[in-house]
């Protein structure tokens, strides 16, 4: 008996690793494919080849060049975007909580578009200040809006609340656009949601603040686990809830504001990966978000690679891709959890 | 027997009750549009005087009717038949769901609509009488799939609103992948559609929303009687021998397409079939939503938001959907403060 008790927790490591691994190549598998495919496709011993001894033949101008940006850059916002959702799923224990639900990545845009647009700022690093503001001021209304009233911030009223955000923070920024002709030409590329077309600056420019937002999601894995017993059994194990309520939407704020800024709002993203990482490894946090920072860059990296083979010679941009994978999964989620019903 | 607050209005054989306070309410808003109807076409680049547009109204010779008449009055007509038709489109579909939250722009309507009417500009139908059919279809599969999607073993209100906010969403997205696939000059008439303007709308693209509002005048009428038997609890409505699958589905179905093709008219103009259905029953505070009140006063929203939009930053012109989303989303956001739980509101 005590050696069966004391053997399962080995095993469910070892489970646990094994995912973490299949994890990992899924998303080395990912990156090669992002290296690969486009509208010119390079195989994959010649892409290996470009990366690592560069060269001058055109394909590995392509791939150092091109590709190699766009794929680093799905993969910090992957990787943003996925921390990003799980925190906010745990510190709102709601199911559906995302950062495009809930309007924080919408309130980033309207930072970006208020920094082009009256305070003048044309350069990335400008735009993360103005988007991290929007963002927390967006998650701290909607969580304020969902939350205030009897009842709490249920499921339900958490995407409501996220709905009229959205749509409200969706008619400031086309005014601003449509009264403001420079804004408009400079924040139209950017708007659509895509990892096509940044440099390598881009991702200079941000790591530092996702570097941040990942150190502040970390020291945050052991609370998250604390709070999804609840508030009273979280407050009774010692923890300071209010504080770690405060700190995780800071972290889930600093990480939508970077994917924001790098890649324009893209909607979904965050919120089927928690679910896959936890049907993988388990709800602890300290496992859950090592996995869902595996799984989210790739789950930006596949949608992006089909989306520029399925309708040559445009593409379709990723941030409609996930949009439209996402659905599904949020049907899914609605129907199968009787707690978003309540 | 006569219920408190009604009036017996008869007309030769036929008798009708009518709720005293919805007849005074709807002869205030009318009044109320009227004012409104006459300083929208006052105001403008250049100003008209109120004498003068009655005058063009009226039909007597005056030397702005080229501005009032050629130039304002159709864009003013397009508003309030599509003002019209989201209010009554709103309130169906509330008094169905018993819940303003199931308004079609949130439950995907409007968005499946305006996907459809994209995808029909990028493969290069623009003929004012096709668009709307294709915005129909877009608008009507669109609230099937989410009812399909949202049953399960009968339908709850919180399933609905949440599947209808996810699919939003992705028809938002749709319509983006639309917008990219198409050319240049496509794109560019999708964007001015899909910002819910009024500028450029004229007696083509009214045509065959009035068309459709002139068929549906018997069914709306059969719909204000189904209205009062909704207003029932269920128990005693199925004792009275209502059908009630039958009227709901009756009730919604009128209550799509409306909204669908009013979309096709003047691109999804957001919140106005929340608002108007919301205004209407505060003020006649009766048990059902008046649908002639809603339908004035969804008229007078979207009258008054184009007199804003067009003034606000003039010489720019704001599409007349930005205002209704600034006014109509923090209303939303107060009803979901207000509410005891997610679910009823």
């Amino acid at each position: 008996m005590t050696k069966k008790t004391a053997r399962r927790p080995v095993r469910q490591t070892g489970r646990r690793l094994g995912w973490l691994a299949a994890g990992a190549l899924l998303l080395l598998l990912a990156m090669l494919l992002s290296l690969m495919v486009g509208s010119r496709s390079i195989g994959p011993a010649e892409a290996l080849d470009a990366l690592l001894h560069g060269g001058t033949t055109d394909d590995a101008y392509v791939v150092r060049s091109l590709r190699v940006p766009r794929t680093v850059i799905g993969v910090m916002v992957g990787v943003a975007l996925a921390l990003a959702g799980a925190v906010l799923q745990g510190v709102t224990r709601n199911p559906i909580a995302e950062p495009g639900i809930l309007g924080i990545s919408q309130g980033a845009s309207l930072g970006v578009i208020c920094a082009i647009a009256f305070a003048g700022v044309h350069t990335l690093t400008g735009y993360v200040g103005f988007a991290f503001a929007g963002a927390a001021v967006a998650a701290a209304a909607v969580y304020l809006f969902a939350g205030t009233g009897r009842g709490g911030a249920t499921p339900v009223r958490l995407a409501l609340a996220g709905a009229a955000m959205n749509a409200f923070l969706a008619a400031l920024v086309s005014g601003i656009m449509i009264t403001n002709g420079r804004a408009l030409d400079e924040f139209r590329f950017w708007q659509v949601g895509s990892i096509s077309g940044r440099g390598p600056e881009v991702a200079a420019q941000t790591w530092p603040f996702l570097l941040a937002g990942l150190l502040l999601v970390a020291v945050m894995a052991r609370s998250l686990d604390a709070l999804a017993l609840g508030d009273d059994a979280a407050k009774g194990l010692g923890h300071n809830v209010p504080l770690m309520r405060i700190l995780g939407a800071l972290g889930a704020t600093v990480l939508t504001g970077v994917a924001v800024a790098a890649a324009g709002p893209i909607v979904f993203a965050g919120l089927a990966v928690p679910h896959m990482a936890r049907a993988a490894v388990g709800t602890d946090h300290r496992w859950l978000l090592p996995m869902a920072a595996l799984l989210g860059p790739a789950l930006i990296l596949i949608p992006d690679v089909v989306g520029r083979v399925l309708f040559p010679p445009s593409e379709v941009p990723v941030g409609v891709m996930t949009a439209l994978l996402g659905v599904p999964f949020l049907v899914a989620i609605v129907r199968r959890r009787s707690a978003v019903a309540a | 027997m006569r219920p408190a607050g009604y009036a017996a209005v008869t007309a030769g054989r036929a008798a009708f009750l009518v709720h005293r306070r919805s007849a005074v309410v709807a002869f205030a808003l009318a009044v109320a549009l009227g004012a409104a109807v006459v300083a929208s076409l006052c105001v403008g680049e250049s100003f008209v005087s109120p004498v003068e547009v009655v005058r063009v109204l009226l039909g007597q010779p005056s030397p702005d009717e080229l501005v009032v008449g050629t130039l304002r009055l159709p864009r003013l007509v397009v508003g309030l038949l599509v003002g019209a038709a989201f209010g009554l489109a709103g309130a169906l579909i509330q008094t169905v769901a018993r819940n303003p939250l199931a308004s079609p722009d949130i439950i995907g309507v409007s968005h499946g609509a305006g996907a459809a009417t994209v995808a029909a500009f990028t493969f290069g139908i623009t003929s004012y009488a096709m668009l709307p059919l294709v915005s129909l279809g877009g608008g009507v599969a669109a609230a099937l799939l989410v009812y399909v999607f949202a049953w399960r073993n009968g339908l709850r209100a919180t399933h609905f609103v949440l599947i209808g906010i996810g699919f939003s969403a992705a028809m938002s997205s749709l319509t983006r992948l639309f917008m990219t696939k198409g050319d240049f000059l496509a794109a560019e008439q999708a964007k001015v559609w899909l910002t819910g303007s009024l500028n450029g709308r004229g007696y083509d693209q009214a045509a065959p929303l009035a068309a459709v509002l002139l068929l549906l005048f018997v069914p709306l009428l059969w719909a204000a009687r189904a209205q009062r038997d909704m207003s029932l609890d269920d128990d005693t409505a199925t004792a009275l021998g209502v059908r009630l699958g039958r009227v709901r589905l009756g009730l919604v179905a009128l209550g799509v397409v409306l909204a669908s093709v009013a979309t096709a008219t003047a691109g999804p103009i957001d919140f106005v079939a929340l608002l108007a259905p919301q205004i209407v029953r505060r003020l006649t505070r009766g048990a059902q939503i008046p649908l002639l009140c809603s339908a004035l006063t969804g008229a007078l929203i979207v009258v008054l938001a184009d007199l804003l939009a067009r003034r606000l930053f003039a010489p720019i012109e704001l599409p007349v959907g930005v205002l209704t989303a600034v006014v109509g989303a923090p209303y939303l956001l107060w009803l979901i403060v207000r509410s005891r739980s997610g679910g009823r509101v």
